[in-house]
This record gives structure tokens, sequence and C-alpha cells, in this order.
């Protein structure tokens, strides 16, 4: 023991790997060796969604393509094959030419595969060809009004993503399908493509940031022990529990100053999941990352980086310009993914975690950026329940200086009697 | 009457309430004027006029927080540095 102590006294920093290398005679480098336990947010950083989701931009994967559009949409390009020179089919064969063109590699080689399959159904899928092909008529008109775009691409407006989340909404996350969701939105410049594929990537991301939540909301809460704990047992030899839990009806006493002017450690206070394109935030405020875009949406990125997330939770995307989050947030948080016990987003970790004791809430005291839903959460706990002690317990302002200089700027109701304006 | 001052005192005492938990949220008297108002329909000028009694009250406690809420960058990038680091270690 004596032996191994003084080895492990001076590598302690660096943690084990130089410590079992003196003294087991061998080196772990953890960096270079397990290069596969990267956190799965950086591998999401790392892969390239385009590439899945093709360079077409709303073009699925095999997983969800429904298989009658897609031998309907085949057939087209068939078709097209054979007609490509002869434009007497009039828009519908300009279409086509738009159609094949923007599909790319992707679908002309499963058209290979397909062939034969096709042209045994061909009669049947006729009626669907139709109907993509009018549906894809419709968008290629709009993408060509939008500067002779080839792909046959969708762009998600804000207002368009909106719908598209009430559809998922009322569907229930689980039971939305493209199909039901393109009725609901009532969109016709929609392929029931162009949902589905959006859908793909709204539930990925939603599971990934549900799971950044959940190791933030453990991270989040650690800190706030840990920080807490430091603070008391330096500022006033209180430990701990002394912090927690003094006379419930009393504020904090000891020095809040010190508690709130010198927290030990500064972390950010993870936001929970926040509203993807939601049409009423400030287009100046660039928070949002889908994994591998960066802001703002007005960049020529495929899909639309309108996922709003927190910049500072977002390792890769860094410009501290977030504060605002709409609480529209909460409703896609409403439903809490199976299978994952922890995450539940912090609105409703606000109620769980809060000790009743008068803490005030289960912020910690170092948040660098509060998220909308937690100030609201706050807001609301102290209008419900005016009764709790003050969190900081700073000396209260005089009433009549109050009313005075209140009525010095012309206010001169207090409560005010109608509602702000 | 008595009424009406004690219900102005509860009121200017909701105020310093909500104040203190936007202080807990490291928020400068802008923010938290826009978020009572946002969040309780709050007038801003009752606000901002709260915060600074507020402030008279307990000057050196708003000293030393504008003193920290200068720190902030650094500690946002401290801060960040630090939750890197804990990705990079989480299994």
């Amino acid at each position: 023991m004596s032996a191994l102590s003084p080895a492990r006294n001076s590598t302690r920093d660096d943690g084990e790997s130089e410590f079992l290398a003196t003294s087991c005679g061998f080196t772990i480098n953890t960096e270079e060796d397990f290069p596969e336990f990267t956190d799965h947010g950086d591998l999401l950083d790392i892969i390239d969604f385009d590439d899945l989701f093709s360079v077409a931009g709303d073009v699925l994967p095999d997983l969800e393509m429904d298989p009658e559009v897609l031998a309907g949409e085949l057939s087209d390009h068939m078709n097209t094959s054979s007609t490509i020179t002869t434009t007497s089919t009039g828009s519908q064969g300009e279409t086509n030419k738009k159609g094949i063109s923007g599909k790319g590699e992707e679908v002309i080689s499963k058209r290979d595969l397909n062939e034969t399959l096709v042209a045994e159904t061909v009669v049947n899928y006729d009626r669907k060809r139709k109907h993509s092909s009018s549906g894809s008529t419709k968008n290629n008109r709009i993408s060509s009004n939008e500067g002779k775009r080839k792909v046959k691409k969708v762009d998600w407006t804000p207002e368009l993503h909106r719908r598209f989340v009430e559809a998922v909404e009322q569907l229930g996350l689980e039971k939305a399908v493209p199909s039901r969701i393109l009725e609901l939105m009532g969109v016709h410049c929609l392929t029931r493509h162009n949902v589905a594929s959006h859908l793909q990537k709204y539930r990925s991301h939603r599971k990934h940031l549900l799971a950044r939540e959940a190791e933030a909301a453990n991270w989040t809460r650690k800190r706030h022990i840990y920080g807490l704990d430091s603070t008391g047992a330096n500022a006033n030899g209180r430990n701990k529990n002394g912090w927690l839990a003094p006379a419930p009806t009393i504020g904090f006493p000891t020095p809040p100053p010190a508690a709130v002017a010198s927290p030990p450690v500064n972390h950010h206070h993870f936001r929970p999941l926040h509203v993807w394109g939601h049409p009423t935030v400030d287009p100046s405020v660039m928070p949002h990352v889908w994994p591998k875009h960066l802001p703002p949406p007005s960049t020529a990125m495929a899909t639309p980086p309108f996922w709003l997330s927190d910049t500072s939770y977002w390792p890769r995307i860094h410009n501290g310009t977030t504060t605002y989050l709409p609480t529209v947030a909460t409703r896609f948080r409403a439903p809490p993914v199976a299978g994952i016990p922890q995450a539940l987003p912090p609105h409703h970790m606000v109620h769980n975690y809060k000790p009743d004791h008068g803490f005030g809430g289960p912020r910690s005291p170092v948040d660098l950026h509060p998220s909308k839903e937690s100030v609201d959460a706050a807001i609301g706990d102290v209008l419900t329940r005016p009764w709790l002690p003050l969190p900081l317990g700073l000396k209260p302002p005089t009433v009549d200086g109050v009313i005075t200089e209140l009525h010095r700027h012309g206010v001169s109701q207090v409560p005010p009697a109608a509602s702000c304006a | 009457m008595g009424d009406h001052s004690s219900s102005q005192a509860s009121y200017i005492h909701l105020v310093h309430h909500l104040i203190e938990e936007c202080i807990i949220f490291k928020m400068g008297k802008e923010e938290c004027m826009d978020a009572l108002f946002k969040h309780a329909n709050i007038k801003p000028v009752i606000t901002s006029t709260v915060w600074k009694e507020l402030e008279k009250e307990n000057k050196e406690f708003f000293e030393a927080y504008e003193r920290r809420r200068e720190e902030m960058p650094t500690e946002k990038e401290t801060a960040q540095r630090i939750r890197d680091l804990l990705a990079r270690t989480k299994i």
C-alpha cells in the first residue's frame, strides 16, 4: 500500500492512466485506444446526415419508403427515360425530367433493381403514379419558382414545420404516420415522402435531445449539489445539509452575496428540448442546430436547421446568443420517450426536484443560460405560492420608497387593476 | 384604505420575490424586466423600480452581483470546457 500511494498522489491529476502506467508497467492511453467510446453526441455530430438522407434533400433511404410511392415514382422515371426527348406530354414530362434529375443516383439504381417489379405491376400503380406525379408537379413548380432547382425539395418553413408538429402532436408521436400527418396538415405541396423524411429527422432529433437532456439533468443536479456543498463548507463551516435545510420559514440568513457571487463552479444550465421550428422565434437569435448543421436557417443547407436548441448545450455550435426559448417547447416534451426514465424535461424536473423547504427551485445559482422554461417555471411557482420564503433573502425595499418612485414614473395604481399591455 | 396599502405591500413583495428568482438565473435588470413582463405580466416600470430600490437596500450584494456578471463570459468558456471533458469521459 505504501509503495503505491506515493505514485497515486503524484499522478492524481492525470487520472488513472498514468498511475497504472507507473505501477503496472503498461500504458493506457484513453484517448487513442478507445475512440469508439466517444460520446454519442459526438457521433451524431460526425455522422453526415446529408449522406443518410441523400444529397437530394428530402429523399429517404429505403427504410420508410412506401413501396407504392417508390414504385410509382420509379415508373415515372422509367417512363421518362423513354420519353425524355418527347416533350409532348407537356408539364408532366417536364416534371418527370426534373424529378429524375432530382432523385439522382439513388433512385436510378433503385430503378434498375425494380424494373421488373414495376413492369409487372404497372397497371396497378399507374393510378398512384398519376397521384405522385401530380404531387411532384406542384412541388417542382414551386421549386422551379425558387430558382430552377432540379431537386424536388421541400422548404420547411417555420410555418410549415409548425403545422407539421401540430399534426404530429395530434396524432401522437408514436402514431404519427406520414400519410395522416399530411392529411392533417392539409398542405398540397408536400408529398407523403417529404413528410416521412421530415418525420424521421424529427424523431431522431428528439431522441437525441432527450438523451442529452438526461445526461445534462444528471450532471446539472450533481454539479448543483457539489456547488452548494463547497459553498456551504467554505463560507460558514456548514456542511451541505446545513445549507439545504435551515429552518424552513427563514430565508437564508447567511451571506447571500457569498452564495450567489462566488459559486465554486459555473456550469451551463442545460436547456430542455427546444422547439423545433417554432415560428415566433426571433430569427436573429440563432442558437439552432441539427447535429451537423450550422446556424442560421438561411444557409443553403438541404434540410432546415430550424431545430432549435441551446447553443451552449450543443458542443459544436457556440454563439452564446441564446437566451430565448419559446415556452411552446413544453409541448414537445409532453410524451417522454419510453425507456429513458430520466428523460424528464427540466420543466418537470422543476416540480419533481424542488425541495419543500424554501430553496426556491432546482436551478443552481450558477445557471449561465437560463432557459425560458425554467424561468417560467420559477416565476410560476412564485405566483402560485407567494408564501414561499425568498430564495436570497435580500433586504426588502421600503414600500413607501417604491410607491413614491412609481408615482414619479406615472404609475398610480399598484397592483395594476387592468392587465398590462 | 388599509387594505389598499397592504395590497400594495404584498404586490411589491411579490415583485421582489420574482426579482430574486431572476437573480438566481443571473439575469440583469433588463432581462428581469422582460421576463417578469412576459411570464407574470408585470409592467417593466414596476420591475425596474423595485429592482432599483432593492439595489439601494442591498448595495453590496448588487455590486458583487454585477462583478460576477461581468466575469460570465470567461466562466462560460470554462464551463464549456468542463462539459466537453465530461462528455468525452462519459462511457
